[in-house]
């Protein structure tokens, strides 16, 4: 990654809330306004009689002039002394939630936008829970029009409390939350006058810090097979790498088939012994042996993490199909090359996407703008990995007669019953931190669990720290004895609020575990 | 992975999965630099290949240099080309001097209409860029056009995280836009990188070159001495006028791009 490598950065908020006016904003701040289109807006203004407005840069069709809305998603370049940045422009209307959708699907990083004498809108909290279950987490809020409340601090503070509670709750920890005035230039390019009570970074310099996508080349190699192509008798088998790395003499398994084989060689136009390929990019391979997959498989390391397959997935998606997504129908979902055709089992829950109330539990249906909680139920095995674990094959989208109407991520994937594989639990990347330490929670690991472990993680415990980890059944009690055991580590069982957990440790000289008074000990 | 790769990966993808998923593609080659540097693209996702014919619209308006080059870059990269003409419309006298508008329906969108119909190309890969202009930005990477061409572009599917709609009505064609994402400056970029070899009238000669490039009476060239790929470069890092203001068919009226775009404009 060089240091000037383009940020994708998508607009998303309520209705009104500035969006437009701030695209405007920054491409003027940034000199990146062409003389003719600032003319330009100039002129159609005049003409329709109105004031001069920034917003007409993004708002290019003359339908959203009209009706003063921006419809569907654009995008437009501008760039800073550190990079180059293409914005995504996000309508907030609530029918063009698909556009919103589009827009930030493609983005690295968001900018939340409120309004500050508004505060908190229906489409401010919609649009930031689709941020988190697209798995957007670089977020800088932009509490703006603060021009017209007097750029008063309490006026920010009082908004930036509330919005900071509605992102927690869906998982966002904002990285910025910045008081604006996209009208009147404040705190945009340059520090603010008429705010000086804030001390923290301009919204652009905020976006500066922010760093594109991860690629995911860390991650366990997933190629999924796009294409094969048979040319001058030689069999040639298409994809991205869309984590991991492959190289020539790797030995390598598909999923679901469970085929294997040897890499022969690693591929391009003009380069047809590639020494390796990693995430991103666009390959050829060939294989040692008479090998015959199709489009659909996803082939990964023989020894490292080979990927798994299920006959049934759970998942959150959002909907935004015209017609309500219906308990027991059939549906083609569509997961990298994938596609299957998926019963939705389940609706375990329905939630309105704005509020994150519960509508319903064991609903029959999921409408227009819903979210939910769901299991499908496939008549053939799937590749597949949770979102957690490796978002490129964690993510899908559901199909009605051709057309994308709703998406989702992975929460976990069964096998189906009987003989299911234990699922391998990173613990590294599993652990969270909380108010009370590092925690890895269990409770949504319905099969069993097999723990990985990242070179230096025991040494962490080690040094005092502890990890808790939070259980769903007691079976999965054995593993983390067998992880003790195996690292000459101790841990007690104990219950709080929100269930049974049990917290691992190293005793200061390794000996018998002590008795605890939060509970005894195991 | 750099930006131009980043760019250059995204786009062999989307070929890929145009051939997967259409039979009867073909690819529109108007013979400018975004058109050719999606040509250069396709021959990197299919391994040196083109395995689908290339359709150039001849409006008969065209620079000599341009059919020039045409032919000689068709035969030294062995692609199969159809060259377009609506010589209905030009036989009737068709010129920009009744409107441009007018002009550029007949022989450049009906031109196109007439190959499909002949062909029956269900599927055409076209080199538009969202940073040309604002309805250009408005676009998906698959997006479907009806019987009557007309692009519905306020109600266009979702498309993330790379699943495209493929499945469309016997009764449509789709445009497949893989450059969409690429800037005017990312394809020089590229253009110098990859040492893909351009029509020579972008580059200066006597104080003038072809910032775009179009038919003889619509398209004027820019005062500029960049006279290599360099030079271009250094040029457009410099500029803040847009890219089309060549191009006279975008000037006539507020919306005339938007309108002609709805009717099936490329």
């Amino acid at each position: 990654m060089t240091l000037n490598d383009t940020l994708r950065i998508v607009i998303v908020g309520h209705v009104d809330h500035g969006k437009s006016t701030l695209i405007g904003r920054l491409f003027y701040d940034t000199g990146s306004l062409p003389v003719e289109r600032y003319r330009e807006i100039e002129r159609t203004c005049r003409e329709q009689g109105r004031e001069f407005e920034f917003a007409y840069l993004m708002d290019a069709l003359q339908e959203e002039r009209e009706q003063n809305i921006t419809i569907d998603t654009a995008q437009s370049f501008f760039r800073t002394a550190k990079r180059p940045y293409i914005i995504i422009d996000a309508p907030g209307h609530k029918e063009f939630l698909k556009n919103m959708v589009t827009g930030a699907a493609a983005a690295d990083a968001a900018i939340l936008l409120v309004d500050g004498a508004e505060g908190v809108r229906e489409q401010t909290r919609r649009h930031a829970y689709i941020l988190s279950l697209l798995g957007l987490r670089q977020v800088a809020v932009a509490i703006n029009k603060l021009d017209l409340a007097g750029y008063r601090r309490d006026r920010f503070h009082a908004v930036e409390e509330e919005i900071r509670r509605f992102l927690h709750s869906v998982g966002i920890v904002p990285s910025y939350v910045v008081p604006i005035s996209a009208k009147e230039g404040d705190n945009i390019a340059s520090a603010s006058t008429r705010m000086s009570w804030y001390q923290g970074p301009t919204l652009l310099s905020a976006l500066d810090s922010f760093s594109p996508a991860r690629e995911a080349s860390g991650l366990p190699l997933r190629f999924p097979v796009q294409d094969v192509y048979v040319w001058d008798r030689k069999r040639t088998y298409a994809g991205r790498v869309e984590s991991g790395t492959i190289r020539p003499g790797d030995r390598v398994v598909f999923s679901p088939s469970g085929k294997s084989s040897r890499v022969r060689s690693v591929e391009k136009w003009n380069l047809p012994s590639l020494p390796l390929a990693s995430a991103g990019e666009c390959i050829g391979i060939t294989f040692a042996d008479e090998l015959f997959v199709e489009r659909g498989e996803v082939m990964g390391s023989a020894d490292d993490d080979p990927p798994r397959s299920g006959k049934e997935l759970s998942a959150s998606l959002f909907w935004l199909g015209s017609e309500p997504l219906r308990l027991n129908r059939r549906y083609l979902l569509k997961l990298a090359t994938s596609e299957a055709e998926v019963i939705l089992s389940s609706i375990t829950e329905r939630l309105n996407s704005s509020t994150l109330e519960v509508i319903e539990r064991h609903a029959e249906r999921v409408e227009n703008l819903e979210v939910a909680n769901v299991t499908f139920t496939l008549s053939r095995p799937l590749a597949a990995d949770t979102f957690e674990e490796n978002p490129r094959l964690g993510r899908f989208v559901i199909a009605v007669e051709g057309f994308v109407a709703g998406g989702g991520i992975v929460r976990e994937v069964r096998a189906d019953g009987i003989g299911s594989r234990a699922r391998v639990i990173r613990l590294h990347s599993r652990m969270t931190t909380e108010p009370d330490g590092n925690l890895v929670d269990l409770s949504q690991e319905a099969g069993p669990v097999e723990f990985d472990l990242s070179p230096g993680f025991i040494d962490r415990l080690g040094k005092g720290e502890r990890l808790a980890i939070r259980l769903r059944t007691a079976d999965q009690l054995e593993q983390i004895a067998r992880l003790a055991y195996g690292h000459d580590l101790a841990f007690e069982f104990r219950r709080d609020g929100e269930g049974p957990k049990v917290v691992l440790f190293r005793l200061a000289a390794p000996s018998a575990p002590v008795l605890d008074d939060a509970g005894p000990v195991i | 992975m750099d930006h131009l790769d980043a760019l250059e990966n995204q786009s062999i993808y989307i070929f890929r999965e145009a051939y997967r998923k259409f039979k009867d593609l073909a690819m529109l080659w108007s013979i400018g630099k975004d058109s050719t540097t999606l040509l250069w693209l396709a021959r990197k996702a299919f391994f040196g290949r083109v395995p689908f014919p290339l359709v150039h619209i001849d409006t008969n308006y065209k620079y000599p240099q341009m059919i020039e080059y045409r032919d000689r870059m068709a035969v030294e990269w062995g692609v199969e080309l159809i060259i377009g003409q609506n010589k209905e419309a030009l036989c009737e006298g068709m010129h920009p001097s009744r409107g441009r508008f007018v002009c550029c329906n007949a022989l450049k969108t009906q031109g196109l209409q007439q190959i499909l119909d002949r062909h029956g190309f269900k599927g055409i890969f076209l080199g538009i860029r969202r940073d040309e202009e604002g309805s250009r930005a408005k676009e998906r990477v698959f997006s479907p056009r009806d019987r009557n061409f007309e692009w519905n572009y306020k109600d266009q599917p979702p498309e993330l995280w790379d699943q495209f709609n493929t499945s469309f009505g016997p009764e449509t064609h789709v445009r497949i836009h893989p450059l969409l994402s690429w800037t005017e400056l990312d394809i020089w970029e590229y253009t110098r990188r990859e040492r893909v070899p351009l029509c020579p009238l972008y580059l200066a000669k006597d104080g003038k070159r072809f910032r775009s490039l179009g038919c003889v009476p619509c398209t004027a060239p820019i005062d500029s001495n960049a006279a290599t790929v360099d030079e271009i470069i250094e040029e457009l890092k410099a500029t803040k006028t847009p890219e089309r203001s060549g191009r006279a068919q975008d000037q006539e009226q507020a919306y005339a791009m938007q309108k002609l775009r709805s009717l099936g404009y490329m």
